[in-house]
C-alpha cells in the first residue's frame, strides 16, 4: 500500500533526495529549468509519456509526466509517475525494492491531485510476492501542493478507494493454496475492526437451508463452501444496496475439467467477491452514510470422487430445481443461492459481480465488462459510475430467446447449453453464453411475482486481470488483478444511495 | 405467393375458417355471431377443446357445419397487448394450423377492432394478417425433384374478412411488394453456391430492372481498373469472377446530382470456404449463406421500387467467392484497398470486411450518401455476444442507430447496439501496413470487426449490422419458416418509410463528420466504370466519377505499440 502524504513549502521533507515527477498539461509552461531541456527532447504532453530529466533539478532526477488529454488523463498520469519514480533507486533502496519519490502538484485543483494519488496509488500497489527480492514500487509519495488542509478530504477518499482496491487485488492475486475458502474467510473477518459485521454461514448451515447450488460446487473440494455476510450499517435505516459476488478460490472445471494452458489464472475466479468486499472496505473507511451488505458466495470447483456430475440435478436455495449441464458453469450456480440470500436481505437494489463466461471476452474485449439487468434507472446509474472511474460497462442483452434455451427436460431449468447446443450447422457452434448465464441469474434476482428488486449483474471476466501485453483499462498496471468493480461500486453508493 | 383477397365478413362456402381471438374475446359478439351461422358448434367446440384465447394456444375443429372443413382458433392473448406483430404472427399461426387445406377465410375482426393499440388501424391490421401468412407459407423447393404433391404444401390462397376490404387491399398492395422483397432475399441466400455464384447473383440482380431499378454491374476488370484491392484479394482464389453491382431507385422528384441518396451496402461472399485460413469442415455447408447482406440489399431495393417508394436509395452489393487454392491469398499478404490504405491480411477467413471496405469507400466518394448502413454475416463473435435473436448494430451515429432499432422492433427483427472505440481500433494496427484484418485473439471480434469497417467509411453517417446470428434460423419463427430469414428487409424498409419518404432528402439527419476522422487528399486510381469486361455490354455510369479519393487518417491517440501474445487463458465460465 503506498503512503501518500501531501507536503506545503517550504517545510516538505520532500523525500530527502528522492526523484521529483512533474504534470504537464498540453499548453502549460514548463519552468524555465525544464524548458529547453524539454523542447531538445521533442516533448510533447499530449502523448501521456514521461521523460527523465537528470541534472536539470540538481542531483535529484525529475521526471516530465505528459497529462494526455481525456477523462482519465490525469490518474494515467499519476499511474505514470508513480512508475517512472519507482525507475529510481536511492542508496539503500537497490535491495529492499522499496522507492519514494515526489510529484509537483502545485497549482492543480483538487480533483487533479485526488486523481494523480488515485493512478499512483493503484500503478504502486504491490501485490503479494513470496521470493526473497519484490520487484521494486513506489511505497512512499510526497505530493507538494500549496495549502495541504484544501487537499486533504480528496486525498482521505483516495485512501479510503485505494485500500479497498488493493484489498480486492491483493485477495485475487494469493494462490488458491494460499486462499481456500477458510483462508478467505479468515481474510474477511478482519474487517471487523473497520465496523463491518461479519457473518459466515458454513456447510452446516447451508445444507439446513437448502442451498444446494453453492454446496453442489465446492462438494468436490476437501475445503466447504461458505457463505459470508459483509454488512456495513451506515448511518441510517434505509435498505441496504446487495452487493453479490462470485468467490471461487480455484476453478479446475470440475468433472467438466478445464484445458492444463492458462488455468493457473483460475486462482482469480473469485474475483467478483472480492471486489464487493473491497467495496464494502472503502465505504467503511469513509465513513459512507449508505447501509450496504456484501453477499459473498465462496466455494473451490475441484474434480473429485464426490464432485457434482453434469447431469445432475439440483435444488437450489430458492426451491426452483437446476440440471447441470456443464460443471465448468459454476459461477452461475452459487450466484443463484446467493442473489436469492440477498434477496432475503429486503434491499434497495442488488448487484452481483462475477468473472462468469467467456463469451463476454468474445462480445466486449478487454475494454468494457457487460452490464445486465432488469432496471433502467440502475442500469443508467452503473453505466455512469464506471464511466466516470475508467471501469467502463456496456448493457447487453436478456432475449426471450436466452431464457427459452434454458428450458430443461427434467428440471425447472438448466443453466447452460452444452457445446454445440445452438443447433445444427455453423452458427450453432456459437453460444450467447454471457447471455444464457444472466438469463439464468434473472430467475434467482428476480423470479417472477417474487417483487421486482433493482438488479443488476456484472461479468466481469474480461476485465478482472492485467496481462503483459495486452491493452486494458485506461491506463496500464502491473500484471494481476486489477480490482475491477471496487471503484465502480463505491462511486454507484455515493451517485445513488447516499 | 399465396393469393390475397379482402372481403366483408360472410360464411365461406367451402374450405377451413381460421378465427383468430383474444382471451376477452370468449363470450363476446364475433363468437356468437359465428356459432349462430354454425349451429352452435363453435361453442361446444370452444369449450371442449379448452380453448381459451391464450396466446400460442390454437384449436381445429373439423366440419364445423355450414359446409366448413374445418375451424381453426387461434389464441391472441390480452386484448390491450395486440399490435401489428400479434396479427401477422395471426397469420402465420394461421398457415401452420391449416394443413392441407389449399383455401381458407381468416376472420380479422378480433384483431382489428376494439383492440388497444391497433384500433384505429382498422384497415391495416387485415393487411398485416396477410403479411404474415404469406411469410410463413414462403417455401423453397427448387430442388425437391421427387416429393410427391400430396406432400407438398397446398394452400394457395386466403381470403381475409374484414370491415373495409377496399382500405385492407390499399394497404395490402405496399406489404405485398415488401414480402416480394423478402422472398427474393430469402431465395437468394437459400440458393447452393454452385448455382448462385457471384455472376449468376448478378444477373439475377439485373432483374430488378423491369421494377424501374437502375443495375449496373462491374466484371474483375472494371474492379481492377477502379483498384478494388480489398476485395478482389477475397476472390483472386476463385475460379468464379467477381461482381459488384450497384442499384439505384429513385422515386423522388429530384435529380441524381442534387440528391443525397441513402445508401444500403452488402456483403455477398457466395460461399465462404475461409480460403488459406481454411473452415473446419463442420458446418461449412451453412457458409453458402454468407452472402446474406447482399441478399437483404437486393431485396430490399426490389421491396422499395415495388412499392414505389418516394426515396433515392443505392443499393451496392460486392460479390465473391472465398476459396482456397494456389492463386488465392495468403496471411502475411497486403493490399491495397480503393481508398489507398493498405491491409496486412492476418486470417483469410476474416475476408467480408475486405469486400465491404472497398465498395464503401466507393459508395461514399461516388454518391455521398446521406448515410450508409452495411449488412453482413460477419462474425461468429456477435453469436456468442448476443445470440440468434438480435443482430450486433456499431453506428458512428446515435440517431441513426436509434432510427434502426426502433424499426426493428416494429417488425420484429431486433437490432443491439454495440460499442466502438479507440481501443478497440488499437487491436488492428499492423507492423507493416495501415492495419490488420483482424485483432489479436478473440477478445471483442465483432467490435474490431466493426472497427476495421469504420476506417472505410469516411465520416459517413453510417451504421454496420452483424446479421451473422440472424440471417438463417434454426427453427420456425411464427412468420419465418426454418432456413433463410431474410432480417433486415423490413427493418430497412420500415426504417426508410418512417423517416425518409416523401420528403426533401436535405431534411435528413446531417451528417455530422466524425470528429477524429481528418479528411486527406490523396490521388488513388479511380477511372470511370464504363464497361463491363469478359463480354457483357454494361450499363451506362450513373454519376461520374469524382476526381479525389479522400482518406480517413488513423483515428486514436499514438500509444506505444506493447507486443501481442495469443491469449493462453481458457475462457470460463
Amino acid at each position: 500500500m503506498l503512503k501518500l502524504r501531501l507536503a506545503e513549502l517550504p517545510d516538505a521533507r520532500a523525500e530527502g533526495g528522492a526523484p521529483l515527477a512533474l504534470p504537464v498539461r498540453p499548453g502549460a509552461a514548463l519552468p524555465d529549468r525544464y524548458a529547453a531541456a524539454a523542447a531538445a527532447a521533442g516533448f510533447d504532453p499530449t502523448r501521456g509519456e514521461a521523460l527523465r530529466l537528470d541534472g536539470a533539478l540538481g542531483d535529484r532526477t525529475a521526471w516530465l509526466i505528459g497529462v494526455a488529454p481525456g477523462p482519465m488523463g490525469m490518474e494515467a498520469a499519476g499511474a505514470l509517475a508513480a512508475a517512472s519514480l519507482a525507475a529510481v533507486s536511492l542508496a539503500g533502496e537497490e535491495r529492499s525494492g522499496e522507492r519514494r519519490g515526489v510529484i509537483d502538484a502545485r497549482g492543480l485543483p483538487p480533483g487533479d491531485v485526488a486523481a494523480l494519488a488515485i493512478g499512483a496509488g493503484m500503478r504502486a500497489h504491490r501485490l503479494p510476492f513470496y521470493g526473497a527480492t519484490p520487484p521494486p514500487a513506489l511505497r512512499r509519495l510526497e505530493l507538494l501542493v500549496e495549502d495541504a488542509a484544501a487537499h486533504e478530504p480528496g486525498i482521505a477518499r483516495a485512501r479510503a478507494m485505494l485500500r479497498g482496491a488493493g484489498l480486492a487485488r491483493d485477495l485475487a492475486a494469493e494462490p488458491a493454496n494460499r486462499l481456500t475458502p477458510q483462508i478467505f474467510v479468515e481474510r474477511l473477518w478482519e474487517l471487523e475492526s473497520h465496523g463491518i459485521e461479519v457473518t459466515v454461514r458454513g456447510r452446516r448451515w447451508l445444507e439446513r437451508h437448502g442451498y444446494g447450488g453453492l454446496l453442489a460446487v465446492g462438494r468436490g473440494s476437501a475445503h466447504p463452501p461458505r457463505l459470508v455476510e459483509l454488512r456495513w450499517p451506515g448511518h441510517s435505516d434505509a435498505p441496504p444496496v446487495a452487493f453479490v459476488g462470485k468467490g471461487i478460490t480455484f476453478d479446475t472445471g470440475g468433472v467438466s475439467i478445464k484445458g492444463a494452458a492458462g488455468m493457473e489464472a483460475m486462482k482469480a475466479d473469485m474475483a467478483g467477491a472480492a471486489a464487493c468486499a473491497g467495496a464494502i472496505l472503502a465505504l467503511a473507511l469513509r465513513d459512507s452514510p449508505a447501509p450496504a451488505t456484501a453477499v459473498l458466495a465462496i466455494a473451490e470447483n475441484m474434480t473429485d470422487a464426490d464432485s457434482y456430475r453434469p447431469g445432475d440435478v439440483l435444488r437450489m436455495a430458492s426451491g426452483l430445481t437446476v440440471e447441470v449441464v456443464d460443471t465448468d458453469a459454476e459461477g452461475r450456480l452459487v450466484l443463484a443461492d446467493a442473489l436469492h440470500h440477498a434477496r432475503g436481505l429486503n434491499p434497495a437494489a442488488i448487484l452481483d459481480l462475477a468473472t462468469l463466461t467467456g463469451s463476454i471476452i468474445s462480445a466486449l474485449g478487454h475494454h468494457r465488462a457487460g452490464l445486465f439487468g432488469n432496471d433502467d434507472a440502475l442500469r443508467d446509474a452503473a453505466m455512469a459510475a464506471g464511466e466516470a472511474v475508467g471501469e467502463p460497462l456496456w448493457p447487453m442483452p436478456i432475449g426471450r430467446r436466452h431464457r427459452e434455451d434454458l428450458a430443461s427436460e427434467i428440471a425447472d431449468l438448466r443453466h447452460c447449453l452444452p457445446p454445440g447446443g445452438g443447433g445444427p450447422g455453423w452458427a450453432g457452434k456459437f453460444l450467447p453464453d454471457a447471455c444464457h448465464a444472466a438469463a439464468f441469474l434473472r430467475d434467482f434476482a428476480a423470479p417472477e411475482g417474487g417483487g421486482t428488486v433493482p438488479w443488476a449483474h456484472l461479468d466481469i471476466a474480461g476485465m478482472d486481470l492485467r496481462e503483459e501485453g495486452r491493452e486494458a483499462g485506461s491506463y496500464p498496471l502491473p500484471p494481476g488483478p486489477s480490482g475491477y468493480g471496487v471503484r465502480l461500486l463505491d462511486r454507484l453508493v455515493a451517485d445513488r444511495f447516499e | 405467393m399465396l393469393d390475397i383477397a379482402f372481403a366483408k365478413p360472410t360464411l365461406p362456402e367451402s374450405g377451413a375458417l381460421v378465427l383468430p381471438l383474444a382471451e376477452d374475446d370468449l363470450g363476446g359478439g364475433l363468437v356468437a355471431e359465428w356459432d349462430r351461422l354454425l349451429g352452435g358448434h363453435l361453442a361446444r367446440g370452444i369449450s371442449a377443446a379448452e380453448f381459451k384465447g391464450r396466446k400460442g394456444q390454437s384449436a381445429t375443429l373439423y366440419a364445423p357445419g355450414g359446409g366448413l372443413s374445418r375451424l381453426v382458433l387461434i389464441g391472441l392473448g390480452k386484448r390491450d397487448a395486440l399490435d401489428a406483430t400479434a396479427a401477422e404472427a395471426a397469420g402465420g399461426a394461421a398457415v401452420t394450423a391449416l394443413g392441407k387445406e389449399s383455401l381458407a377465410a381468416i376472420d380479422a375482426r378480433a384483431l382489428s377492432t376494439n383492440g388497444g393499440p391497433s384500433s384505429g388501424k382498422g384497415a391495416a391490421t387485415p393487411a398485416d394478417i396477410a403479411l404474415g401468412a404469406v411469410l410463413r407459407a414462403w417455401r423453397f423447393d427448387r430442388y425437391r425433384t421427387t416429393e410427391k404433391a400430396e406432400d407438398k404444401p397446398r394452400l394457395t390462397g386466403v381470403k381475409v374478412l374484414c370491415e373495409d376490404p377496399a382500405a385492407s387491399r390499399a394497404e395490402w398492395s405496399s406489404r405485398k411488394a415488401v414480402a416480394e422483397g423478402v422472398f427474393l432475399t430469402r431465395e437468394l441466400v437459400s440458393e447452393p453456391a454452385n448455382i448462385l455464384n457471384p455472376p449468376e447473383f448478378a444477373d439475377r440482380l439485373r432483374k430488378l430492372e423491369k421494377l424501374g431499378v437502375e443495375v449496373e454491374v462491374f466484371g474483375q476488370k472494371d474492379l481492377e481498373k477502379l483498384g478494388f484491392g480489398s476485395m478482389l484479394c477475397v476472390s483472386q482464389g476463385s475460379a468464379q469472377p467477381p461482381r459488384m453491382v450497384v442499384m439505384r431507385w429513385n422515386g423522388t422528384d429530384q435529380k441524381k446530382k442534387d440528391s443525397k441518396p441513402l445508401a444500403f451496402i452488402g456483403k455477398g461472399v457466395t460461399f465462404d470456404t475461409g480460403g488459406i485460413s481454411i473452415k473446419p469442415a463442420g458446418g461449412m455447408e451453412d457458409m453458402k449463406w454468407d452472402m446474406a447482406g447482399a441478399g437483404v440489399v437486393s431485396g430490399l431495393m426490389a421491396a422499395l421500387a415495388g412499392r414505389k417508394a418516394k426515396v433515392d436509395v443505392v443499393g451496392l452489393v460486392g460479390l465473391v467467392e472465398n476459396m482456397p487454392s494456389g492463386t488465392a491469398t495468403r496471411p502475411g499478404d497486403v493490399v491495397t484497398s480503393y481508398s489507398g490504405q493498405t491491409i496486412e491480411v492476418i486470417n483469410t477467413d476474416a475476408e467480408g470486411r475486405l469486400v465491404l471496405a472497398d465498395v464503401l469507400s466507393y459508395c461514399k466518394k461516388r454518391f455521398d450518401p446521406a448515410f450508409m448502413v452495411n449488412l453482413a454475416t460477419l462474425t461468429g463473435a456477435i453469436i456468442v455476444a448476443l445470440g440468434n435473436e438480435h443482430a450486433g448494430l456499431f453506428s458512428n451515429d446515435d440517431g441513426l442507430a436509434q432510427r434502426i432499432q426502433e424499426a426493428g422492433k416494429a417488425v420484429g427483427e431486433l437490432a443491439w447496439r454495440m460499442p466502438l472505440g479507440d481501443a478497440y481500433d488499437r487491436a488492428i494496427r499492423s507492423d507493416i501496413a495501415d492495419m490488420k484484418n483482424v485483432g489479436g485473439g478473440r477478445a471483442g471480434g465483432s467490435i474490431t470487426a466493426a472497427q476495421f469497417i469504420q476506417r472505410f467509411v469516411d465520416g459517413c453517417p453510417w451504421a454496420h449490422l452483424d446479421i451473422a446470428g440472424v440471417a438463417w434460423s434454426g427453427k420456425d419463427q411464427p412468420t419465418v419458416p426454418k432456413g433463410a430469414t431474410a432480417w433486415g428487409v423490413r427493418l430497412l424498409d420500415r426504417m426508410v418509410a418512417e423517416h425518409h419518404e416523401g420528403r426533401s432528402l436535405a431534411a435528413a439527419p446531417a451528417p455530422e463528420p466524425a470528429e477524429e476522422e481528418t479528411a486527406l487528399v490523396s490521388g488513388a486510381d479511380s477511372a470511370s466504370p464504363a464497361t463491363l469486361s469478359e463480354g457483357t455490354p454494361a450499363s451506362e455510369p450513373l454519376v461520374p466519377t469524382p476526381d479525389a479519393v479522400t482518406r480517413p487518417a488513423e483515428s486514436g491517440a499514438p500509444v506505444p505499440r506493447a507486443p501481442r501474445r495469443p491469449a493462453t487463458r481458457r475462457p470460463r465460465r
